[in-house]
């Protein structure tokens, strides 16, 4: 929709999880997006861009990481969405591998509304 | 009028070379053409070995495939370490490959989700929704009454979202009054909650 | 049932989820009308008196919902034409791409498979000779094979009704069949020859290799009714019948997310399409 809103692409398998990021979202004024894997998501961008993204790590046939990767060897303006990347996760390991495929952000779930919220406005500007 | 022709020779078929490919090779191509004939028990040790060393993503790929479609708990027993490797593609592979082999996986269900890696038993709640059988719900119910980390709930939620019916109502509120501060879990909660009860089927008749 | 919505948001996402995981079928926002009516069809037709009850009964697979439901939503009745903008990317983009890295004077090679009663091929046919100005300079070879045989020699016959040539003008129709009795067609024998027909189960590796390789590989509203492991074994077929750079097509409502990590996604003009990597991935 041309109404200027945001748009946020959730990548993640979990159906609660994307519903719970949703609803905080759409309340704060922005538009949804959903996918399931990576290769969903890259699926879903290069149809329409989106203006950052939630990406979760593990992901059935393909994993945020690898996501991450494969997006940032696409052209622009799609190499460049911002990504929060959350994840239950918090091995060192999992952090540094998350950053060099190219996350701006790595939370460890559970994520409140407001961090959400404030990454999200980071991403994009604040919406109005 | 066309140049479109039926050819019905089978020149096509010389591209093909017929020789055993070993798990082995320097090459990818064979170890993938290997892994790919490898579809009998007998084969479960090497494919066991080839995936051990494998680093091509493609190749592990067929390795993962032929073990799902030997589809015995015995190769679904060679894939479960690889829940546990840093690699994230590699987990997604496993997880993928014993996804496709439900009866396979269902005996190391029961132990992965009481294993001491909170990501392993997360990464197991989901093998539950497709693996798990009529015992499904019945094993995330006991989980969320004593699993100590909220991530782990979430994750049996998640599924118990799924597969649940209104038994499932109980335990599930115990388990939020465990862990009161936790955003998501409350929320998701929540929602598992109220569809179990809307969406236990009438009796028929 | 009344026209308003059938499904609340959140019991249409759980709905769309649960298709992908099961089929490979991807429904976004924008198919919501389409898909709920088809549901609204099937609650009729199993006496459904709740969208809950139904799921329940969609989940557990009472006497193979799954696939009803999956016919109902692709329509399970293949005709001439049928996705005619996948063919429009063929001709526009695919063969191109395709000509660019293959040795002048090679042959292009297509196959459709599943083929069904050869709509599909025979339309691939009818397209380049209509829609490619270069057809006249390159050797194509379009090959087209299924797992029943019945169909196969129904599509040899080239015999067609009304219903499979009703998104082909009059013109075509005039162009390339003659009428072989009151309600039926036969397509030119010049395209009857032009089409090689073979049977193979998709999932067979030793039926799908003496095929050797193809640039584009039509592969068509199949994969959502297999299994995990099947879908698996025959993604790896299909991975192994194409040259590297070459193209394979599904069914529109089908997304190879869902099946394989062993493509890439391309997104031409016309149509969502999966490459065979042309240098193989590694890592
Ligand atoms: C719905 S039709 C699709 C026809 C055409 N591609 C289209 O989209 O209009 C499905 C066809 O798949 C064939 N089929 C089913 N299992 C198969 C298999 N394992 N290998 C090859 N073909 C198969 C059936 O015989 C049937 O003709």
């Amino acid at each position: 929709m041309a109404d200027g809103k945001m748009r946020v692409l959730i990548v993640d398998d979990a159906n609660l999880v994307r519903l719970y990021y949703r609803q905080i979202l759409e309340e704060e004024g922005f538009e949804v997006e959903e996918a399931l894997n990576g290769l969903e998501a890259l699926e879903r961008l290069l149809v329409s861009p989106a203006d950052a993204l939630i990406v979760d790590i593990n992901m059935p046939q393909m994993d945020g990481i690898t996501f991450l990767g494969a997006l940032r060897r696409q052209a622009l303006p799609l190499s460049a969405i911002p990504a929060l990347v959350t994840s239950t996760e918090s091995s060192a390991d999992d952090v540094a591998a998350a950053r060099a495929a190219g996350a701006n952000f790595y939370h460890v779930k559970p994520i409140g509304r407001e961090v959400l919220a404030r990454y999200m406005a980071m991403f994009c500007g604040a919406p109005q | 009028m066309p140049l479109i022709r039926s050819k019905c020779d089978n020149a096509a078929a010389g591209v093909l070379r017929e020789e055993p490919a070993s798990l082995a090779s320097a090459s990818p191509d064979e170890r993938w053409a290997a892994a790919r004939a490898a579809c009998d028990p007998a084969c479960i040790s090497s494919l066991g070995d080839a995936l051990a060393l494998e680093l091509d993503a493609r190749v592990r790929q067929a390795i993962f495939t032929a073990l799902a479609r030997i589809a015995t708990p015995e190769s679904a027993g060679v894939i479960l370490p690889y829940m546990r490797v840093d690699d994230a593609s590699t987990r997604t592979g496993a997880l993928d490959a014993l996804r496709a082999m439900p009866e396979a996986a269902r005996p190391h269900l029961p132990g992965l989700l009481v294993d001491p890696d909170a990501d392993v038993r997360i990464l197991a709640c989901d093998l539950v929704r497709d693996a798990g059988g009529a015992d499904g719900p019945r094993w995330l119910c006991a989980m969320i009454e004593t699993e100590p980390q909220a991530n782990v709930c979430a994750a049996a939620v998640e599924v118990l979202g799924e597969i649940a019916d209104a038994a499932a109502g109980p335990c599930l509120s115990r388990c939020a009054e465990r862990f009161p501060d936790d955003p998501f879990l409350r929320f998701a909660i929540k929602v598992v909650a109220d569809r179990v009860r809307a969406e236990t089927p009438a009796p028929r008749g | 049932m009344a026209e308003s919505e059938l499904l609340d948001a959140e019991e249409y996402r759980r709905l769309c989820d649960y298709l992908y995981r099961r089929t490979g079928m991807a429904f976004t926002e924008a198919r919501r009308y389409f898909v709920e009516r088809r549901v609204e069809d099937r609650m009729i037709a199993t006496g459904s008196s709740s969208f809950a009850s139904y799921f329940a009964r969609l989940r557990v697979n009472m006497e193979g919902e799954v696939e009803k439901l999956i016919n109902a939503a692709t329509v399970n009745e293949t005709y001439f034409y049928r996705e005619d903008h996948q063919f429009t990317c063929l001709t526009s983009n695919m063969l191109q791409e395709r000509l660019r890295v293959k040795p002048p004077g090679e042959v292009l090679r297509i196959w459709s498979v599943p083929c069904s009663t050869g709509e599909e091929p025979y339309s691939i046919a009818i397209w380049l000779l209509e829609n490619w100005p270069e057809v006249d300079a390159h050797d194509v070879e379009i090959v087209a094979s299924d797992i029943d045989t019945n169909v196969l020699n129904a599509a040899r016959s080239g015999i067609f009704g009304k219903r499979a040539l009703m998104r082909l003008s009059a013109g075509l129709t005039g162009k390339y069949f003659t009428r072989a009795g009151p309600e039926h067609w036969q397509i030119l024998d010049e395209l009857r020859q032009s089409v090689r027909f073979t049977a193979a189960n998709i999932v067979a590796q030793t039926e799908t290799r003496p095929h050797g390789l193809f640039d584009v590989i039509f592969c068509r509203n199949l994969l959502i009714y297999f299994d995990d492991t099947s879908r698996r074994i025959a993604a790896e077929n299909l991975y192994e019948s194409l040259a590297p750079g070459g193209y394979v097509c599904l069914g529109h409502a089908e997304s190879m997310s869902r099946i394989s990590p062993l493509f890439e996604v391309c997104r031409f003009a016309d149509a969502i399409v999966y490459r065979r990597p042309l240098e193989a991935k590694h890592g």
